[in-house]
């Protein structure tokens, strides 16, 4: 499917995805991207939003980050959760990011949170679903706190408290019992942190700590790692073997250190203007 | 042939006449000294840039001008010349600054970014059909390898770094005036002061908060430098270059 011609079409060119699809029926296994698994979960109180979510990254079934951070910077008011593959997520939410700067440079306003949703949903309908992105989109902006949730085929909620990725049921249960219009600030976290926690324990896709964001009109706190229910224990026994354990036969020693001086010759990093 | 305003040669930019010039960027030089005054001063912690906010009629509304720009939280930049130029090239200079973002995880370095606009301006005048930008540009930036440094950018496309400069219709008054007032270890707000002072040189008409623009550089303290850091937790780069509200200025002003 190469193209001949010298000018590419505009558009995602989607002639990849039937090589893939053809080879995996011919047995070959499909590379496993790292998937963030997760419980991301979002909600709104009286003086704003509060994001959440736990930090494991998973490969399959093997955890490849104990401590990754999934909350995402879109502005200084505006964040987002990301579940879904975690480089779809990373590179989306970063894409997003500096559009949102320079769109605030240059129409003179504080970004809206329905700007970034508006750009995060039309690039993920224009990759058909490819961009495994799932989205909790937050922030507090000129017209008031809002809260979105972005599906990675481009559909999107308004809603007053979400969860997203595989612990979402997990955590709506603990929503769905305790959320209340017009929380204060403390009640909100206890209920972000129950939900991510209820995640955590309840689905082996998340695990780790919890984070949270707290958004409101004047400050953005994010809270990284502000519960860690999951810190190792300190081991019961002493492992190291008794030196001369292993008996050797002939010792050598070098230093690898090289000494090294560094002489600039010339003008150093100067531009030459001679 | 060789006439004083290039004759022949005067009306292709692609083709240099006998002295060596290329006469029309000596005539978009004559455009931007034909332009509002603008300058810049850098000082020991932080870098002052101004202009002139000249309106050719009372009823023009001021409040839309926008003579300095901010690129990205670390630039910033003020003109002399056509400002319908000055918009293509902040709008070019903010998408650059955000295409390095994407790539290095950092704004770019003053003389980095610099360099990119230098560039956009020689290729006006190296093409077939164009003509150069009719501005002088004076950038100022902070950046954690080189400090505070203030470039200046010529329709040539050539750059070089100042320590003060003022372009524009009075340019040699006002450097003359800066020549004589600066030295090496002026403070932020001596510099703002001088550049007050500058720019009521030229200035015809009353200078108020309104008919000025001033942006200003500081350089970010030891612990903003270490929150800025992957340990740190802030979302990005704490700006280091804003503008002036017209309060403040009017506080300037007045002292």
């Amino acid at each position: 499917m190469s193209k001949s011609s010298v000018y590419s079409s505009p558009g995602f060119d989607f002639s990849n995805i039937v090589r893939n699809n053809f080879l995996h029926e011919k047995g070959l296994p499909l590379p496993k991207a790292t998937s963030t698994g997760t419980t991301i979960v979002g909600c709104l109180f009286k003086d704003g939003i509060v994001l959440g979510a736990d930090t494991r990254a998973t490969e399959g079934p093997i955890v490849a980050d104990k401590n990754c951070e999934k909350i995402h910077y879109i502005t200084e008011s505006i964040r987002c959760c990301g579940a879904g593959t975690a480089a779809d997520t990373e590179f989306t939410t970063a894409l997003i990011s500096s559009n949102m700067e320079l769109h605030a440079l240059q129409s003179g306003r504080k970004p809206r949170v329905v700007t970034a949703m508006t750009m995060l949903k039309q690039m993920l309908f224009r990759y058909q679903g490819h961009v495994g992105a799932a989205l909790v989109l937050g922030g507090v902006d000129s017209t008031g706190p809002h809260l979105f949730t972005i599906h990675p085929h481009g559909s999107t909620d308004k809603l007053p408290y979400v969860t997203m990725g595989s612990g979402s049921l997990a955590a709506m249960a603990v929503f769905e019992s305790g959320w209340q219009p017009n929380m204060e600030r403390e009640q909100a976290l206890n209920l972000v942190k129950a939900a991510i926690a209820a995640g955590i324990f309840n689905d082996l896709g998340s695990g780790s700590n919890v984070d949270a964001c707290i958004i409101t009109a004047n400050s953005t706190e994010m809270l990284r790692n502000v519960e860690m229910p999951n810190v190792r224990v300190q081991k019961e026994r002493d492992y190291k073997f008794r030196r001369g354990t292993t008996a050797w036969k002939k010792e050598e020693i070098r230093s690898l250190v090289v000494e090294e001086t560094v002489t600039p010759i010339g003008r150093g990093d100067e531009m030459d203007t001679s | 042939m060789a006439n004083a305003d290039g004759g022949a040669y005067s009306y292709s930019l692609t083709v240099f006449s006998p002295s060596g010039k290329l006469v029309q960027i000596e005539h978009a030089l004559a455009a931007v000294a034909g332009g509002t005054t603008s300058l810049g001063i850098k000082a020991s912690n932080g870098i002052v840039i101004a202009a002139e906010k000249k309106t050719s009629s009372i009823l023009i509304d001021d409040s839309v001008i926008d003579r300095v720009a901010v690129i990205c939280p670390n630039i910033g930049i003020v003109y002399s010349g056509m400002g319908p130029d000055f918009r293509v090239l902040v709008t070019k200079a903010r998408k650059s600054a955000q295409a390095y973002w994407k790539i290095y995880g950092t704004y770019p370095p003053t003389r980095v970014l610099t360099q990119e606009i230098a560039t956009v301006m020689q290729q006006a005048t190296q093409s077939g059909g164009v003509r150069p930008y009719g501005v002088s540009l004076l950038v100022a930036g902070w950046d954690s390898h080189r400090g505070p440094t203030l470039y200046q950018v010529d329709p040539s496309g050539s750059f070089w770094a100042w320590k003060a400069s003022a372009i524009g219709k009075n340019m040699v008054n006002a450097k003359t005036f800066l020549e004589k007032r600066y030295n090496d270890d002026i403070s932020l707000e001596d510099a703002i002061h001088t550049a007050l002072l500058t720019l009521k040189e030229g200035f015809e008409g009353q200078m108020t908060e309104k008919t000025i623009e001033i942006g200003v550089i500081t350089v970010p303290t030891p612990e903003e430098l270490e929150a800025e850091s992957p340990d740190g937790i802030t979302g990005r780069v704490k700006p280091t270059f804003r503008k002036l509200t017209e309060e403040e200025v009017r506080d300037y002003l007045s002292l």
